[in-house]
């Protein structure tokens, strides 16, 4: 059963700036991905930063557990996501999600700023969660952040959307069963999509725009 | 004694699209950046058009200015979830110590679109002649009951067939005594009137007897025979 915390993790309203986000959708559509590719953008996303993220979250949460200083795993976050912007990115998400837990418990972090999946991986040592509800999470905010951001910029029925997230299910899962049991940062996996993040180190300069991210 | 805060007031700046929000946080800023120490933060809908518009009018520092994204969401960055906004300000409370009014514009919308109190301490709604002189008596959470209402650019007003003190007087009938001030920046008596009140806010707010209130969400409302 998903605990309360996971529940609240997995909820958009909870507050953290999350519709500031599209998860990379809003450069790549402004780059021209056609929207019918929308579908195997989540799952490409799935296979491979978002399992650097996963992968990520979960080493950093069994640090977290073990009374562990988070550097080893912010540095072997930043190995694999290569551009500034894109790290830049993430890490003024995480701030959402640490001004949360900030004001809720009065946690500080030695390091200034976490990147996303590090943010949210304190709160969820902060309410017990497990590796894989964390894991889990991790999946969960990326495809629905790419599925709620399409409605946004390419309308279309909001059901096609849940219909994308239900058929990403597999991939999500995969990814859970893949990273839940990592402890060492140099086991997080490192795959790359160089084109998706050259279109989201575009983004910072992009002169329309309606998400940060 | 109130407890005096010890941080900068915020002051929110609300109200439809192309009715001179931009406009006023610039002329506030060209008139209040002698005796304050301000900060503004916009929320595009679009990309941080607003803040580059403030930026390039030299009225302040670039670097005081900063512009949030809201998602398409202008309702809920200042009122639901008004995380980025907070961070926003706190940035600037932190990059400069002693800032006393941070003005936070919102991202220009509709007639419904308020801020939290959580967010703002204090807020201005903005109407403008050329939206129609009935748009006042449509109501709404802003118009009835924001700190100050404002009528702008009554200037315009023979242009667009309206009656701007007319507007000005629907607008106080519909607030229960709250003020409204009609603004043309050409007529400097009333660009004094707007800064005049904010000064008069900032110093109640400074000595601790201001509080923030929710002008609500839209108000039930009956038609009566």
């Amino acid at each position: 059963m998903m605990s309360g915390g996971a529940l609240l993790l997995g909820d958009a309203r909870l507050p953290t700036g999350g519709h500031t986000q599209s998860a990379g959708l809003e450069p790549a559509l402004l780059t021209g991905l056609s929207p019918a590719s929308i579908p195997g953008f989540i799952v490409s996303r799935l296979r491979t930063c978002v399992r650097v993220d996963a992968g990520t979250a979960v080493v950093g949460l069994r640090l977290l557990y073990a009374g562990a200083p988070l550097d080893p795993v912010v540095d072997a976050w930043c190995a694999r996501t290569p551009s500034e912007v894109v790290q830049a990115a993430s890490i003024e998400a995480g701030r959402g999600y640490l001004r949360l837990h900030q004001r809720l418990t009065g946690f500080a972090t030695a390091t200034p700023a976490l990147p996303r999946p590090l943010a949210v991986a304190a709160l969820a040592h902060s309410w017990d969660l497990s590796a894989a509800e964390l894991a889990r999470i991790i999946c969960h905010d990326d495809v629905q952040s790419v599925c709620s951001a399409a409605l946004k910029l390419t309308p279309c029925d909001p059901v096609d959307t849940v219909s994308w997230a239900v058929a990403a299910g597999d991939e999500a899962d995969r990814v859970v069963t893949e990273v839940q049991g990592l402890d060492d940062p140099d086991d997080i996996p490192a795959a790359a999509a160089p084109e998706m993040e050259l279109w989201q180190h575009a983004h910072g300069n992009a002169s329309r725009r309606l998400f940060r991210a | 004694m109130p407890e005096t805060p010890t941080r900068a007031m915020r002051l929110g700046i609300a109200g439809p699209v192309g009715t001179g929000k931009s406009s006023l946080i610039g002329l506030l800023c060209s008139r209040l950046t002698d005796r304050l120490q301000l900060g503004v933060v916009t929320n595009d809908i679009y990309t941080d058009e607003d803040a580059r518009l403030l930026r390039s009018a030299g009225v302040l520092d670039p670097d005081r200015i900063r512009a949030v994204e809201t998602g398409a969401c202008p309702h809920t960055a200042i009122r639901d979830d008004i995380t980025m906004n907070s961070i926003a300000i706190e940035d600037l409370e932190r990059d400069y110590p002693g800032l006393q009014l941070v003005l936070v514009e919102s991202g220009g919308d509709n007639l419904t679109a308020t801020f939290s109190p959580a967010l703002v301490d204090a807020q201005i709604f903005v109407l403008d002649v050329a939206g129609g002189g009935d748009v006042v008596r449509k109501g709404g959470p802003g118009i009835a009951r924001a700190d100050l209402l404002i009528v702008n650019k009554t200037d315009l007003a023979p242009y667009v067939d309206v009656d701007a003190a007319r507007m000005v007087q629907e607008g106080t009938a519909a607030r229960d005594g709250r003020p409204v001030i009609g603004l043309s920046r050409l007529d400097t008596k009333s660009v004094s009137a707007v800064c005049d009140w904010v000064l008069a806010t900032l110093a109640s707010y400074d000595a601790g007897t201001h509080t923030a209130h929710d002008p609500g969400p839209m108000a039930a409302h009956s038609h009566t025979q």
